[in-house]
């Protein structure tokens, strides 16, 4: 059984909708946008956990707060991969020269595991950061157009303060390039994002990620902006990485035929909360969420007999500031009953590893 | 008669760099109250091809040579006045993102009647009874016709886009990347009301996407075009059954498919040829497995290889 990586318990992510004056005088009530309203999921090492769902469902956000680009609002992020023992080691040790824990608190601490990334201060943050990475959407703006792609690639080293000198940084950059593939390394340090084409762009973009040695990679939409014949490339990049430095992925996208073909389990999202998870297959051909159902039988096909069963929703999805109450999907949900009304669905399993947030499952 | 006819249609841009050749030989007809899908990769010409029909090219953009003739008129040749009464009242577009599309400042029935007002001699109280018309058409409330642009979701300022496209009743709609920026839901909400228009208004269309299930699900034909010209044209089922082209073949194979096997995509690679310095011989031959001798020195025409099914391959021999 493979070890956890990051364990995200119950997040939360709110955000205050900013009143006019009036407004604060009129009514007492603060609204918040809750972009990610209690999400619970674990990513083991080597694996590729994908985010689905339609924009505005909270699956960037996710993404972002594990990494503390934005700031939680509650629940526990947690990391277990490497160098977890040294880096809380570092921290007992400090918190026992203080006495602010006895030995027998500090045994507790280092048997229970995962170091909290939310307690982080700002420096072990900083360092936390080398082991945690982001890749964006899109290629063509998340690149500074006046750097050179060596500029690019070195910064984070120069961020963090690695490598003592030139020569060090150069030969961690040309190492990145080189597993980011863009080969030979020497034929790229030096040309401008505009030079190169978008899905070397993109690998720029990985190179970028990788100079640091993550072990856990967050990659938000890293294909939608390319053309469909250079987008596997990406993915199987990405693979290759799984297989040869032991990476683990985070990967949000809202295209489910990628999410199908190359992530490992799947996680559906909607109104900021997981409705269905589950191993990848399961939650594709078995899926058991009128959620997930409608989202799947909607994608394009060129087969004509494929589009016989298609359930479009009606609507859009609801305002994030403004939450239906018991589950969130009723609203548009075709198999609405009166308890999904007024009581919040809680999540059950129907298979090893795959469960699904739906009155449906438990009345039966 | 068709009621479009595109015949070696070329649509080049002046640059600094030398004459890039976006459109350069292609040909097609558009019958009455038909979908006709333009698919390929970014750069390819796709919209260049769509938008030298009505003629709405950039400054540094001009119709080389070749024929449009759309209700008996050449339109590579017709200009000023005339030009101006065809558009939008024959010819009308959907634009990608109908969020820059819009005017953020203006209310957005006003928007849709303005082409009433400009193209027929009806005054305001008519075209804002259409605009409501319209509206119920593409299934917005007729009671938000004097809301602006960003009271509207994405999915919404897609369905005024389309209100406005159909405003004077054209014979032919472009829409172009249609459903692009839309989610999945919204892109088959979409996807649902342009077929019912298209049948019901009796419309014809050139959809333009990259995204090729998108154009199998709404058009009748599909062209497949890379660097500049139509590599293979037929019904659209027949193409996704049948591919004949290689480029075809690659296309089809690099789309996940969440109804099939659960298969790594394939990729093309390599990229599209210099648009500017263009070598003899076939433009794919660079990317291709199938290249032989012959594909490097001479360009394969568009032929017919089965019933109404064409390509422009070497290495495909009509059957």
């Amino acid at each position: 059984m493979a070890k956890d990586i990051i364990s995200v318990k119950d997040l939360r992510v709110w955000f205050q909708v900013r009143r006019g004056f009036i407004e604060s005088i009129l009514s007492e009530e603060q609204k918040f946008v809750k972009a990610v309203d209690g999400v619970t999921f674990t990513i083991k090492e080597r694996e590729i956990f994908c985010l689905v769902g339609e924009s505005g469902c909270g699956k960037t956000t996710t993404g972002k707060a594990i990494l503390r680009l934005v700031e939680p609002t509650g629940g526990e992020v947690a990391y277990f991969g490497p160098g977890k023992e040294d880096m809380m080691k570092e921290m007992v040790d400090v918190a026992l020269a203080k006495d602010n824990i006895d030995e027998d608190q500090a045994e507790r601490i280092m048997e229970r595991g995962g170091i909290s990334i939310r307690a982080l201060n700002k420096k072990r943050m900083k360092s936390m950061r080398q082991k945690l990475q982001i890749i964006f959407q899109d290629p063509y703006e998340s690149l500074n157009p006046k750097q050179s792609i060596y500029d690019i690639v070195a910064e984070p080293l120069v961020v963090n303060g690695i490598g003592a000198n030139e020569a060090e940084r150069e030969e961690r950059v040309t190492k990145a390039l080189n597993d980011a593939g863009l080969r030979p390394p020497k034929n790229f340090m030096w040309r401008y994002p505009h030079e190169v084409s978008g899905g070397q762009r993109q690998r720029v973009g990985v190179a970028g990620a990788l100079v640091l040695d993550p072990d856990f990679l967050v990659a938000d939409e890293p294909v939608s902006m390319l053309d469909v014949s250079i987008r596997s490339e990406i993915l199987k990049l990405m693979l290759d990485l799984r297989e040869h430095k032991g990476l683990s992925f985070l990967f949000i996208t809202h295209d489910l035929g990628v999410a199908y073909v190359f992530s490992d389990r799947i996680a559906v999202m909607y109104l900021g909360k997981i409705v269905e998870m589950g191993p990848t297959e399961r939650v594709i051909k078995n899926s058991q969420h009128p959620y997930t159902k409608a989202l799947i039988s909607v994608v394009p096909t060129p087969d004509p007999k494929d589009r016989e069963d298609k359930i479009i929703l009606k609507g859009e999805r609801p305002d994030p500031s403004d939450v239906p109450p018991g589950c969130r999907f009723h609203p548009r949900c075709p198999s609405v009953m009166d308890i999904c009304r007024s009581e919040e669905p809680k999540s059950v399993f129907v298979s090893p590893g795959h469960s699904v947030s739906c009155h449906l499952l438990t009345m039966q | 008669m068709a009621l479009l006819e595109v015949e070696g249609l070329r649509t080049y841009f002046k640059t600094q760099e030398g004459t890039l050749k976006a459109v350069d030989g292609v040909d097609f007809t558009l019958e009455k109250g038909h979908a006709m899908g333009l698919a390929g990769e970014s750069g390819c010409g796709k919209t260049t091809a769509a938008l030298s029909i009505m003629k709405l090219l950039p400054a540094n953009g001009y119709i080389a040579g070749g024929k449009i003739n759309f209700m008996g008129q050449d339109m590579a040749r017709v200009t000023g006045e005339k030009l101006r009464a065809i558009r939008w009242r024959d010819i009308s577009i959907v634009f990608q993102g109908a969020m820059n599309a819009l005017n953020p400042v203006k209310r957005v029935g006003e928007q849709i009647a303005e082409p009433i007002l400009l193209h027929e001699d009806v005054d305001k109280e008519v075209a804002n009874k259409r605009v409501k018309e319209l509206f119920e058409l593409v299934g917005l409330n007729p009671n938000r016709v004097r809301e602006y642009p960003h009271e509207f979701s994405g999915g919404m300022r897609q369905r005024v886009m389309i209100a406005m496209a159909l405003a004077c009743k054209p014979r032919l709609v472009i829409a172009d990347e249609p459903t692009t920026a839309l989610d999945v839901m919204i892109q088959a909400q979409i996807l649902e009301l342009m077929k019912t228009l298209q049948r019901e208004l009796e419309l014809a269309m050139i959809i333009i996407s990259h995204d090729l299930s998108v154009l199998a699900e709404t058009c009748e034909t599909l062209c497949i075009m890379y660097a500049g010209k139509i590599v293979e044209r037929a019904d659209s089922v027949e193409v996704f059954r049948n591919p004949q082209h290689p480029y075809t073949q690659g296309l089809i194979a690099a789309f996940p498919n969440v109804k099939g096997e659960r298969t790594m995509p394939g990729a093309i690679a390599g990229n599209p040829p210099n648009m500017i310095a263009v070598k003899p011989g076939c433009r794919f031959a660079d990317r291709c497995s199938l290249t032989k001798d012959i594909c490097l020195n001479e360009e394969p025409p568009l032929i017919e290889v089965l019933p109404n099914h064409y390509a422009a391959c070497h290495v495909v021999k009509p059957r």
